[in-house]
């Protein structure tokens, strides 16, 4: 693999990332962002490095595992950055509400340990702005995600292009 | 167990072609059902502690892929689904057609025209809500969604089936 190849699902999993994070182009497209970015990409690997036709789908799978995780890695970057600039964020303005509805219930250990970890995190996010643990669950969860959606714009994206090209030569 | 050739039957089932696609289209389903049961377990489970806190995390998943509108999205039993009411039919729309395709077995058609056809709804509603010609609804969005989805979800298996299982004969 040369860098070549990395640069497609790189620009395309920033480009998804940026959409992501901006909430109008959300409203859009929201669970389309991802693999669209991966076809994007597999179409920018064609123009960019002459890939040969008819795309393996080997190739296409990781083309959409790269774009996804790409995409992962930016979004969680832009969430943290602004969660460091803003020292709030969804997640610390929605524990309260939390406490406030689960004192209702006797917690368990296991339940009292989560909501010391979350008071934990909520703590860390307003007096410094970053939380390692917030990081991790994110970036976890937006891995999970993006590189599942991601696969599957790759494999659609493989089926476009590779019929396109039939088509073409015949 | 009385033979060796009683272990290897459920190799040589996995190994053959229909039971390669009968594999795929179960391992798919799961991972749709379970999709699907994430975005309303919070709706439907009775409220607890565990599905409280725990949606808290889950909603955060689910936020990576839709915006969670609350005026675009679905409420049942005081709670609000994960996605927003697109969504849910475009998740819903693709746990149906796996459900389909686990009951029939047979090839589904990889035509690129019912991808396109099925997106076609689903535009005409984006543009007509956000140009303002009608108010946005949640069921025109829902039904929308649930076509794209059937017909992306039924693509996609079916590229999956030709490059997984089919060329592997």
């Amino acid at each position: 693999m040369n860098r070549n190849q990395i640069f497609p699902p790189l620009v395309c999993g920033f480009g998804a990332a940026v959409l992501t994070t901006v909430p109008g182009v959300k409203n859009f497209a929201c669970c389309l962002i991802v693999p669209m970015a991966a076809v994007i990409s597999i179409n920018l690997d064609h123009r960019i490095n002459k890939s040969a036709f008819p795309i393996q789908a080997g190739k296409a799978v990781f083309f959409g595992i790269m774009t996804g995780l790409f995409a992962a890695f930016f979004s969680t970057g832009f969430d943290v950055l602004m969660t460091y600039l803003t020292r709030t964020n969804d997640f610390v303005e929605a524990l309260p509400q939390t406490e406030a509805f689960i004192a209702q219930y006797k917690l368990n250990e296991l339940l009292d340990q989560t909501m010391a970890i979350f008071r934990q995190m909520s703590k860390d996010i307003i007096a410094y702005g970053f939380s390692a643990f917030y990081l991790f669950a994110m970036l976890i969860s937006n891995i999970f995600v993006n590189v599942i959606f991601g696969i599957f714009g790759g494999l659609v994206g493989m089926s476009i292009f590779n019929k396109r090209t039939t088509h073409t030569q015949n | 167990m009385t033979s060796s050739g009683s272990y290897n039957l459920p190799v040589k089932f996995l190994t053959n072609p229909a039971g390669k696609k009968l594999l795929l289209r179960t391992v798919l389903f799961f991972a749709v059902l379970i999709w699907c049961a994430g975005i309303v377990y919070n709706s439907v489970l009775p409220e607890s502690a565990y599905t409280v806190l725990s949606s808290v995390f889950v909603k955060k998943i689910y936020g990576a892929v839709c915006h969670q509108r609350i005026a675009k999205t679905f409420k049942f039993n005081g709670h609000y689904f994960f996605v927003c009411a697109r969504c849910t039919g475009i998740y819903f729309g693709a746990l149906v057609v796996s459900i389909i395709s686990l009951i029939s077995l047979q090839k589904l058609p990889k035509k690129m025209m019912l991808l396109y056809i099925s997106t076609v709804p689903m535009l005409i509603d984006v543009i007509s809500t956000t140009a303002g010609i009608y108010n946005y609804s949640k069921l025109i969005a829902l039904i929308t969604g649930i076509f794209f989805g059937s017909a992306v979800f039924a693509y996609i298996l079916a590229v999956l089936e030709n490059n997984f299982v089919d060329k592997s004969v």
